[in-house]
């Protein structure tokens, strides 16, 4: 089924890069939510994901005429989603350190929905750290993978992975423990 | 806890999304494919920045090489100004000081003041919001927001539509010839514009569409600031003329009008200044305040005296604004001169003709906007690709640099922005 999305996504790429908008759209239906919510799940910020999405697909259109088919698009774009977050993420907090300015995070999802626990603790988790997780458990890279896209050691991807899963983990036993007492 | 469920959870937790965002995505990303060349071959700075280290880490080199440069320049100057020989290059001197401007910061994080501002762009009108985020509206061609930002008034060919700032389209009408210079009542209730050489009227929820002049000059009406029916406008003789917007022009096309100034004044573009004494008149080379008496028990207006304000000789207007809540009048001109072009921002207190200057550069300039809050100006410089924010009073100006590339996403040879507007910091 992978084999056969890589062989859709490498035509759609080909076919955009002759110039064909319907490809372009039809790569942009594929990948928009998906490079939407891996923004969003790092900055917590609805107006911020919505253009990061969007200027990793422009990013996208403008090396289209360069870009190695051989390669896969979908790495390639949410390796410009993650870093793109990751760069507002380090603005935004240096911005609320210098201007003492209020946060300005949508509120989450409250705790009874689904996985309500666990994207609060993923909000307080470093930024650093969230990207790694969304990385390898909502886009599914493996450590080596990002690694690369973030041009970070493999040592740090891991650690860093260890780091926000033990605390992930905590904030789940904590609420399957409220869950219980109820 | 298993990798499973963290999976599903990210997968499956209930994120907010901005209404229409993928489809104003798309739209963004359409226009950007559409208007790429295969041939191209340069990089962009949206790619370019997902790839390259933090902005701090460059920017911290660059301002340490800046603050040693601007030390060695300083004690250079000093050194010239004391000598007596350097009394004879003391103009020079000045003029290169006061063309330094502020190292530019490469995007807009935030909006110095705050408010919204307004900016058309070759691909489309867009929000910026206090944090810097923008957002496309759609593919038009005017816009101008209304007097609490709520909404904003789009034009797009024969089309005049309502639109919230994220987008939203909230009604529309088609004219009968191209619409321009759509412009909002600070009361909310009207939007005066131009469809063709016509001057009509329209409600705030789209109903009521009348004609107020059957022929005018391209100019923008602008509203009287009380929230009260008149509008200022300019007829075909180049007349500045005072209508009122509840009444319609005769079948032969006659304007309710209350009041006209002399015919042949080369306007280019007007605004009613808070207190509704006076409207601002600019043309080429000059810029006036019209004197005016508006009796809203009498229901009739009158002209008053007018007053020139001093322009540099041979100085011609660029743009224009007046400050919320005072008569205060900014203006940028340009000196076409021998050894090249050179603009100024120029600032005229209330009751003063002579002014101020507050930045010379090389160059032209753009158009200038006030702050809601009267603190600051926002000057276009084009050439420099560069928004500068300009304090009026104490405080530091700021540049930001990449306008044209941020409003322009996915063309090579970017078309620079115009301010539109700055909204609405209450």
């Amino acid at each position: 089924m992978q084999a056969e999305d890589g062989a859709e996504e490498r035509r759609l790429l080909r076919e955009a890069q002759d110039g064909s908008g319907a490809a372009m759209a039809r790569l942009y239906a594929l990948h928009w939510r998906g490079a939407y919510r891996a923004a969003y799940l790092v900055v917590h910020d609805a107006a911020a994901a919505e253009d990061i999405a969007q200027d990793a697909f422009l990013a996208a259109v403008d090396a289209l005429d360069r870009f190695d088919r051989r390669r896969p698009f979908r790495p390639w774009l949410h390796r410009i989603v993650v870093n793109r977050a990751l760069d507002w993420a380090r603005r935004e907090a240096l911005r609320r350190r210098v201007d003492g300015a209020e946060s300005v995070f949508e509120p989450l999802p409250p705790p009874e929905e689904i996985g309500g626990e666990l994207m609060a603790a993923l909000k307080e988790l470093p930024a650093e750290q969230r990207a790694v997780v969304v990385l390898r458990h909502l886009l599914e890279y493996t450590p080596g993978e990002i690694a690369r896209m973030l041009e970070l050691p493999r040592g740090t991807v891991n650690s860093r992975l260890r780091r926000g899963l033990d605390r992930l983990r905590k904030a789940a036993e904590a609420g399957s423990l409220a869950e219980e007492r109820r | 806890m298993s990798s499973d469920r963290i999976r599903l959870a990210l997968q499956d937790a209930a994120i907010p999304e901005p209404p229409e965002a993928e489809e104003r995505g798309r739209r963004i990303v359409a226009a950007a494919f559409a208007e790429r060349k295969s041939s191209d071959v340069g990089g962009r700075s949206e790619l370019r920045g997902a790839m390259t280290p933090p902005i701090s880490e460059g920017r911290g080199r660059r301002s340490a090489s800046r603050l040693a440069l601007g030390l060695s320049l300083a004690t250079l100057l000093a050194a010239l100004l004391l000598s007596p020989a350097g009394a004879a290059v003391r103009d020079w001197v000045g003029n290169v000081v006061e063309s330094s401007t502020p190292t530019p910061e490469p995007e807009l994080a935030r909006i110095p003041g705050g408010g919204r501002l307004l900016v058309q762009s070759a691909v489309g009108p867009w929000v910026v919001q206090p944090d810097g985020s923008r957002r496309l509206l759609g593919d038009y061609e005017e816009a101008s927001w209304s007097p609490h930002g709520l909404f904003v008034a789009a034009t797009k060919g024969r089309t005049l539509s309502a639109v919230e700032p994220d987008g939203t389209p909230h009604w529309s009408l088609t004219a009968a010839a191209r619409v321009r210079d759509p412009r909002w009542s600070p009361s909310g209730y009207r939007i005066a514009y131009r469809a063709g050489n016509e001057l009509r009227i329209v409600a705030g929820d789209g109903s009521g569409d009348h004609l107020l002049n059957p022929d005018t000059a391209p100019v923008a009406p602008a509203w009287s600031p009380f929230g009260t029916p008149e509008v200022a406008y300019v007829n075909a003789e180049g007349q500045l003329r005072i209508g009122s917007s509840e009444k319609k022009a005769s079948r032969s096309g006659v304007p309710p009008d209350m009041a006209g100034s002399v015919a042949g004044r080369d306007i280019t573009q007007i605004e009613w200044a808070a207190g509704g004494r006076l409207i601002l008149e600019v043309s080429p080379g000059q810029i006036h305040l019209q004197g005016m008496r508006l009796s809203k028990l009498e229901g009739r207006s009158e002209f008053r005296a007018r007053r020139a304000l001093s322009i540099p000789a041979g100085a011609s207007v660029v743009d224009a604004a007046v400050a919320p809540e005072r008569q205060e009048v900014a203006a940028v001109v340009t000196h076409w001169r021998d050894h090249g072009t050179r603009s100024e921002v120029l600032l005229f207190a209330p009751g003063a003709t002579k002014p101020r200057s507050l930045l010379t550069v090389p160059g032209s300039l753009g158009e200038v906007a006030w702050s809601p809050d009267g603190r600051r100006l926002l000057v276009a410089w084009p050439g420099a690709n560069q928004w500068l924010f300009l304090p009026v009073g104490r405080g530091r100006p700021r540049a930001v640099a990449n306008i044209s590339t941020a409003f322009s996403p996915g063309e090579r040879a970017a078309s620079f922005p115009r301010i539109e507007g700055w909204c609405c910091v209450r």
